[in-house]
């Protein structure tokens, strides 16, 4: 007779909650896999990447998918741990059938390039902005959506060049390989652009405490401070103790020290903080942007730049994969790839402001943005600025 | 500016950042002396600090008086839960399974820090106000300057107490002996519950002097790395180790910092480090005893 203890019905009904909390998955699902950082030093970054995926997936399948298939996202959290990252891109690739993924770090972008050329079968975008995976022909199945870390720091430059021309920069840059990635590049581009650099500061990856560093960049009295290679701290406290010894400077940084509800706690000291922008925020008022007003009727709340970035990567797959249905053709890395590149002149609804193309890897294109501390936002200081080639 | 008023203000500024260091190596200090664990979940429980302080100052809206008190005490509560909860059970257990299970706590504390506040890096409500302070003509950050004086007190009053107060005397004495702490009537678990709660309160406390300065996120406790150095250089069960490998370590990261490149300050540490292993495995002032796991 068959008997069932209260363990076995526990786990019976438990098991059977979860199969039913499921949504149904069918075959022909376009699955959009994802390696998301959902814990660890990146997690307030996968968090809004997880979210403006979901979102611009849920815009797609509410207006009948591409050619009546649905997307769906079929992602695990990796702790911003590359091994864990390649787990998972196993584990997703041979349970669901896999044409688009987010990476989520520069590490795993290289670890796995290898089998994703030997796979051509997949396309691949994610959270990292390296320069060096902004090169077509060593990274062929892979992109960016947005400019890598060496465009950014150049439109930096390009701003601060028509703001104060020969203007004295100093570079703080975090001891990794995240921070070091634009520095070459940035010496160079500021030597084109008649600017001066006089100092290079490198913080050890854990450095908290600044007083050593602040008093190099009072030795060195820049006009302009570029910050790379962090997402908040130890910015706002370089720039307390800057304003402290009266200090001058004004502080400027690249996208993943960008997002205004991470500042807005910072308070006073956060006033001034300028960086380069890929994406429009969440509440920037714009004519001709309809998505921007699709995700404030979708969520009432402010939502990051992690998560516009999320956003706009799930676009970005989409339009690749509907110009590839569209042309009749299987969806493989080649085709997505080459229908990816097809894209010119492409209005985003708003996300960016200009209309974009992606001839190679990156969109290189953004705009400044300055924190304002009385009105808790980050506010436009420039026009788009592009530095396409 | 001269280039000596400037190597006077590194070395301040490097004193400064020692200090902090100092007062997290106590924490780790505290709780091996009593008990011969080595809590590596110290820099989480540093982490948890600052976020009770965060709590209590900008979620229940508390002075900052009254929050700084809150969130030790509750650095120390959670110390106690801790003691009783995980470590008390594996008493007699070997000393690498007690040392996986303080790797474990910190594991816990982060994914219950990131259930709780989310995973987003905040910074803490100012309270040590904005007035740069002047030593003559150097410039000493006025949080630094801060963290300093807190951790000279806290340490001081750590060597008086374990000299003088009979509660730290039966910390000694278990140190020292278990055996014999016990059979003179010293209550020895309760000599481990207390150096628990005094450890992670002190943890916490360092906590909010490292939130105020460099904001908090769920990854701060990797500071706690860096004062395990502190530990091993200046010994495992001294206190005065502490102080002093702290305030080496900062002057040194300070100066290499400076002088070669911030790229080198890890490199000069963790040399450090190496030489001292060589020099004096026991840190420079610890009991000489070589434990091997």
């Amino acid at each position: 007779m068959l008997s069932f203890t209260r363990r076995t019905l526990l786990a019976l009904s438990a098991s059977a909650a979860i199969a039913t909390a499921l949504p149904a998955a069918a075959a022909d699902d376009i699955v959009i896999g994802g390696s998301i950082p959902l814990t660890g030093v990146f997690a307030f970054a996968g968090v809004g990447i997880e979210a403006g995926m979901q979102d611009y997936i849920k815009i797609v399948n509410e207006a009948g998918g591409l050619q009546g298939r649905k997307l769906r996202l079929a992602y695990e959290d990796t702790g911003y741990k590359v091994d864990a990252s390649v787990a998972a891109f196993n584990k997703l690739t041979s349970q669901n059938t896999i044409h688009l993924y987010y990476g989520d770090s520069t590490g795993f972008a290289k670890t796995i390039n290898g089998e994703l050329d030997r796979m051509g079968t997949t396309i691949m975008a994610g959270a990292s902005f390296a320069t060096e995976l902004n090169d077509p022909k060593a990274f062929q199945y892979q992109f960016m959506a947005g400019p890598d870390y060496s465009e950014m720091t150049g439109i930096l430059l390009e701003y601060i060049a028509k703001e104060k021309p020969g203007a004295r920069i100093v570079l703080v840059n975090s001891d990794t390989e995240f921070g070091r990635d634009p520095i070459a590049a940035t010496k160079a581009r500021a030597s084109e652009l008649g600017l001066e650099v006089v100092e290079e500061i490198i913080t050890p990856p854990t450095a908290v405490d600044v007083s050593t560093e602040v008093l190099k960049l009072r030795r060195a009295r820049p006009d302009y401070t570029i910050f790379h290679g962090y997402v908040l701290a130890p910015l706002p406290e370089f720039m307390t103790q800057a304003k402290q010894l009266g200090l001058e400077t004004k502080f400027m940084g690249t996208f993943w020290s960008m997002d205004a509800s991470i500042w807005s706690k910072v308070g006073e000291a956060a006033d001034g903080f300028m960086g380069v922008m890929p994406y429009r925020y969440y509440y920037d008022e714009a004519d001709n942007a309809p998505m921007l007003d699709r995700i404030r009727e979708m969520r009432p709340e402010y939502q990051s730049t992690p998560y516009m970035q999320g956003f706009l990567t799930a676009m970005l797959f989409t339009e690749a994969a509907k110009r590839t249905l569209e042309a009749g053709q299987e969806l493989n890395a080649p085709n997505l790839k080459a229908a990816l590149n097809s894209i010119e002149n492409f209005d985003t609804g708003g996300i960016i402001g200009v209309p974009i193309s992606i001839p190679g890897n990156s969109i290189p294109v953004g705009r400044i943005y300055r924190y304002d501390a009385s009105a808790q936002q980050m506010l436009p200081a420039s026009d788009w600025i592009s530095v396409q080639e | 500016m001269s280039d000596l008023l400037f190597f006077f203000e590194v070395t301040l500024a490097g004193l400064g950042s020692g200090a902090l260091l100092s007062l997290t190596a106590l924490a780790f200090v505290l709780i091996y002396k009593a008990t011969r664990v080595i809590n590596l979940a110290v820099g989480e429980m540093l982490m948890l600090g600052g976020y009770l302080f965060f709590a209590f100052a900008a979620g229940f809206g508390l002075p900052a008086w009254a929050a700084i008190p809150l969130a030790i005490a509750g650095g120390g509560l959670v110390g106690a839960v801790v003691e009783r909860g995980l470590i008390r059970p594996m008493l007699g257990e070997s000393p690498i399974a007690v040392f996986m299970v303080t790797i474990g706590l910190g594991s816990i504390l982060v994914g219950l820090v990131e259930l709780i506040w989310g995973t987003d890096p905040r910074a803490l409500p100012a309270f040590m106000g904005n007035t740069p302070i002047f030593i003559g003509e150097a410039y000493v950050s006025r949080k630094i300057a801060i963290a300093f004086a807190v951790a000279a007190v806290v340490i001081a009053v750590f060597l008086v107490l374990f000299r003088y107060w009979r509660g730290g005397v039966a910390l000694r004495a278990t140190a020292t002996d278990q055996a014999a702490a016990y059979s003179c009537g010293i209550n020895v678990p309760g000599v481990f519950s207390l150096a628990w709660v005094i450890g992670c309160g002190t943890a916490a406390g360092a906590g909010v002097l490292l939130g105020s300065i460099g904001g908090i996120s769920p990854a701060m406790g990797v500071f706690g790395l860096s004062a395990l150095v502190v530990v091993i250089v200046g010994g495992l069960d001294s206190v005065a180790g502490a102080l002093v490998g702290g305030l080496v370590i900062g002057l040194i990261e300070a100066w290499a910092g400076t002088y070669l490149g911030g790229e080198f300050k890890l490199v000069t540490t963790f040399g450090l480090l190496l030489v001292a292993l060589m020099i004096r495995p026991y840190g420079l002032f610890g009991t000489t005893e070589i434990e091997r796991l």
